[in-house]
């Protein structure tokens, strides 16, 4: 005879027994003790906050994710760059930017959760149409350009591991297309954090080249600086690849879609510097790999970071070589899927679209086309044959510079506007280091161009 | 078109012009507001409002604005210029609900018109032609409107929570959406336009529409109301979408509010709250109405009456041994009883042969078994039989369904 207690409804009510249930859980959550009207009640309903691990891993989000997709195939390749040439010497260079790029992205965490809108929502509001349609069409540009140099990325890593990128490339594009199109946030936040663990990538391959980690400490807190145009080209290059203007626009629309808040903003700045941290310290780690072993040979040009990842197999043998194209993989993937999206956020937001990962393709039509439109454009671009890849990357890193300042001004107004940021607005300290940020990478930005548009008629500056 | 007019300036008899900057409406004078200042600065650099009975005539081939005199303006400050509404600094680019297609976009231009003297604010175009005509001042774009919305169907929001408060107006034609729908354009709205928009409904359709809403938004929004609102909202929720908010709030703010709540609801969210959420209690309402085994069928008829008036879910009557113990004994529906003799004795219709479920049964499972039982709800029983809550369709379909759906999901039984 069957001894599992029957199902209710067989018998009359009064004659069945009570019975537990065979799928009761086992074990239930801790109750929470509240006290009501002088009378104490367990309530086991009520959601404690996530405490250890969980808790870090929880907050982890839209900073360690815009950081992380700045460590892309052209970032990659100038940290490649410069640890081949300077060895370890420009590692100070990277701790000052590291300093830069949290407070520019925190600020916008912060404008993000104070107001619930994303920085071209601002924009267009407290600064005109006219500067947002400015801003939208060198977003579309640069964005596009980058979207085509990730997929190139992707392309010459997979090829690097054996398979063809006429393979890689669309594949790659689905998979982001399907992602984000049929994923929801959380879901979406979720396998993007999965992707930045490839970053792992290159602490792995820095400590397979088994550099001098004195000469390492020598290089980060002992500034050296050079006279030679290379070298200025570089610091100029640095700054210009970690710090870009999509990843404030990541980073300021996906706070706002994860749900923050100015109650529980908290979170979102440690999840900002944590990123920043995070992702610069992995840009450290590549400049210690190939200073570790082209540098100390004397192999000093890279042009792409496929060629870093190629360089390596050699020196540091062949897994290095493999691991540095995996790394590359993961990050181009990440930034592939990142730039779309922040793109498709500034525009929405500038025009007043529905738009969120959030929302399915009929609530927000305009938002997913445009993402969808820009990820086939990118992987039918990067499949062209004889694209002048590192043109096109020096003319976007030029429209980038151009926007880079005149972000940083609007996001200085938008967080010093009281009526927006009331008792969150930026404090002097912060305001100090904002400006100086801001100083510091018009200053470079500057020079870059100048560097550009006098190399235009064969006229170098800083000598030969 | 306010892009044009932007650039008019004003002049008056004596032939003085000030190049105008802004228009200030009466926002709730009718359903187009009409324009009350004109504001422009004067060569002393102040700030100058010219009320609208000095304008004699608006020369639009030759874009001025023709006054009798600069006599009557005013000077005024930032300050005084806060309860004002500005169309170029308020209405122009900012986010506008279009209550007619049910949707959020932005005012990329404002279509005004004279009409009896008065120049009338009626309509605001959404096309990007809008935004062309601006950036070119009009060089392009300038035919007709492709997108010019009945002003009577926007509301503008300033994306203050307090701006309600504080005296702002609005048309208020957003009372006449359902839930469902004014839930849908918070969904597009920032978390503090929708708590605008919520705290200028009327209580009872406020705290649907919060129900209404997804789950991340829901907290957001209740976190930016002011904390008597909140409560009232929280008591005229239904108690379990009242508990699931609770649910989502940090410990020390739930107590505060049960705290806070009348007794009856409070102790109604408590009993519910002491199930973990992933369990059948967690997902249960206890809004039921239960009767007595001995009562007769005019007697629970009598006892409806009120009780239906609180009570949301009404599907199913559920018969218990007494009110002290409430031991499930049967159901009946509605029908049943409205058709039924008034003489007899509940326990005479009463089905007695119940499917039930046990609180504690993880809530995927239980909520799977109410919607393959097909029943509009399936009662929730302790482990004395007493009855506990229901386990409604609606529940179950929540429990079940991708969490994207939770905002369309129909409520018909609760």
């Amino acid at each position: 005879m069957n001894e599992r207690p029957a199902r209710s409804g067989l018998e009359p009510l009064a004659r069945v027994e009570a019975s537990v249930p065979t799928s009761r859980p086992q074990t239930l959550r801790t109750a929470v003790r509240i006290n009501i009207r002088g009378r104490s009640v367990r309530l086991r309903g009520l959601r404690l906050p996530p405490t250890g691990i969980w808790r870090w891993l929880g907050i982890l989000g839209p900073g360690l994710i815009a950081s992380s997709a700045g460590n892309d195939a052209g970032g990659i390749a100038t940290y490649s760059s410069t640890g081949a040439q300077y060895g370890y010497e420009l590692i100070w260079v990277m701790l000052l930017i590291t300093v830069s790029l949290s407070i520019v992205q925190e600020m916008c965490a912060r404008l993000g959760a104070v107001t619930g809108r994303g920085l071209l929502d601002l924009i267009r509001e407290r600064f005109g149409v006219g500067w947002a349609v400015f801003a939208v069409a060198v977003i579309l540009i640069a964005n596009g350009g980058l979207i085509v140099s990730e997929f190139v990325g992707i392309g010459a890593a997979t090829e690097l591991l054996g398979v063809s990128k006429l393979f890689t490339v669309p594949t790659a594009a689905a998979l982001i297309f399907y992602l984000v199109v049929f994923g929801n946030y959380r879901r979406v936040e979720k396998i993007f954090l999965l992707m930045t663990l490839v970053f792992f990538a290159y602490p792995v391959a820095a400590f397979m080249a088994h550099p001098h980690w004195g000469e390492v400490a020598r290089g980060a807190f002992v500034p050296k600086l050079h006279r030679d145009p290379n070298y200025i080209f570089l610091l100029v290059g640095l700054i210009g690849t970690t710090i870009t203007p999509y990843m404030q626009l990541f980073q300021q629309s996906s706070v706002v879609e994860r749900g923050a808040d100015r109650a529980r903003y908290g979170p979102e700045r440690v999840d900002v510097y944590s990123g920043a941290t995070f992702s610069n310290l992995m840009s450290i780690f590549i400049i210690i790999a190939t200073a570790a072993t082209l540098h100390a040979i004397g192999k000093n040009n890279i042009d792409t970071a496929a060629d870093a990842a190629r360089a390596l197999e050699p020196v540091a043998g062949h897994f290095a070589g493999v691991i540095f194209a995996v790394g590359l993989v993961g990050a181009s993937l990440l930034a592939a899927a990142v730039l779309p999206l922040a793109t498709s956020y500034a525009v929405s937001e500038a025009f007043g679209f529905s738009k969120g990962v959030g929302l399915d393709f009929r609530r927000a039509r305009l938002f997913f086309t445009l993402f969808t439109g820009l990820i086939i454009f990118g992987a039918a671009a990067a499949l062209t044959p004889n694209l002048p890849v590192i043109k096109l990357l020096v003319w976007i890193q030029v429209l980038n510079g151009v926007l880079l300042p005149i972000f940083l001004v609007f996001i200085l107004l938008l967080i010093n506007d009281q009526r927006l940021t009331k008792e969150l607005k930026n404090t002097r300290f912060y305001n100090v280091l904002g400006w100086a940020t801001f100083a510091i990478i018009t200053l470079a930005v500057a020079i870059m161009l100048l560097m550009q548009f006098l190399g235009l008629w064969g006229v170098k500056l800083f000598g030969s | 078109m306010l892009s044009k007019l932007r650039y008019f300036r004003l002049v008056d008899n004596g032939g003085r012009q000030y190049v105008l900057s802004d228009i200030a409406i009466a926002l709730l004078e009718s359903d187009y507001p009409a324009v009350t200042q004109f504001l422009y600065r004067n060569s002393e650099g102040e700030q100058m409002m010219l009320p609208w009975h000095t304008v004699k005539g608006i020369d639009w081939r030759h874009s001025r604005i023709n006054v009798s005199s600069f006599d009557s303006a005013k000077s005024v400050t930032e300050e005084s210029l806060r309860k004002e509404v500005l169309l170029g600094r308020d209405v122009i680019d900012a986010l506008v609900l279009d209550l007619h297609n049910r949707r959020v976009t932005r005012a990329n231009d404002l279509w005004l018109e004279e009409e009896n003297g008065k120049l009338l604010l009626k309509a605001a175009d959404t096309s990007s032609f809008a935004i062309l005509r601006r950036l070119s001042h009009g060089l392009f774009g300038s035919g007709p409107s492709r997108a010019p919305y009945d002003w009577k169907y926007i509301e503008f929001l300033r994306g203050d929570p307090h701006a309600v408060g504080n005296g702002a107006g609005y048309h208020m034609r957003i009372k006449r959406l359902p839930p469902g729908e004014i839930a849908g354009l918070c969904r597009s709205l920032p978390y503090l336009h929708a708590a605008e928009l919520l705290t200028l409904l009327p209580d009872a359709l406020a705290a649907e529409t919060l129900a209404a809403m997804m789950p991340d938004r829901q907290v957001q929004v209740f976190g930016e109301v002011e904390d008597e609102q909140a409560v009232r909202l929280l008591a005229r929720m239904r108690a379990n979408d009242a508990a699931n908010l609770l649910r989502r709030l940090t410990v020390e703010s739930a107590e505060s509010f049960l705290k806070r709540l009348p007794k009856a609801r409070s102790e109604k969210l408590i009993d519910l709250l002491r199930y973990p959420e992933a369990t059948v209690g967690g997902i249960m309402s206890n809004d039921m109405v239960t009767l007595t085994l001995d009562q007769t069928i005019r007697e629970a008829l009598l006892r409806l009456r009120e009780r239906l008036k609180q009570t949301d879910f009404t599907h199913f009557l559920y018969v218990v041994e007494s009110e002290a113990s409430r031991l499930l004994r049967g159901t009946t529906s509605l029908q049943d009883l409205i058709v039924a003799d008034d003489e007899r004795r509940l326990h005479e219709i009463m089905n007695i042969y119940v499917t039930t479920l046990d609180p504690l049964e993880p809530a995927d499972a239980g909520a799977y078994r109410v919607l393959d039982s097909h029943l509009a709800a399936m009662p929730v029983i302790g482990r004395e039989k007493q009855l506990l809550g229901i386990v409604t369709v609606d529940a179950a379909v929540m429990q079940v369904a991708p969490q994207s759906w939770t905002a369309q999901a129909p409520k018909i039984f609760s």
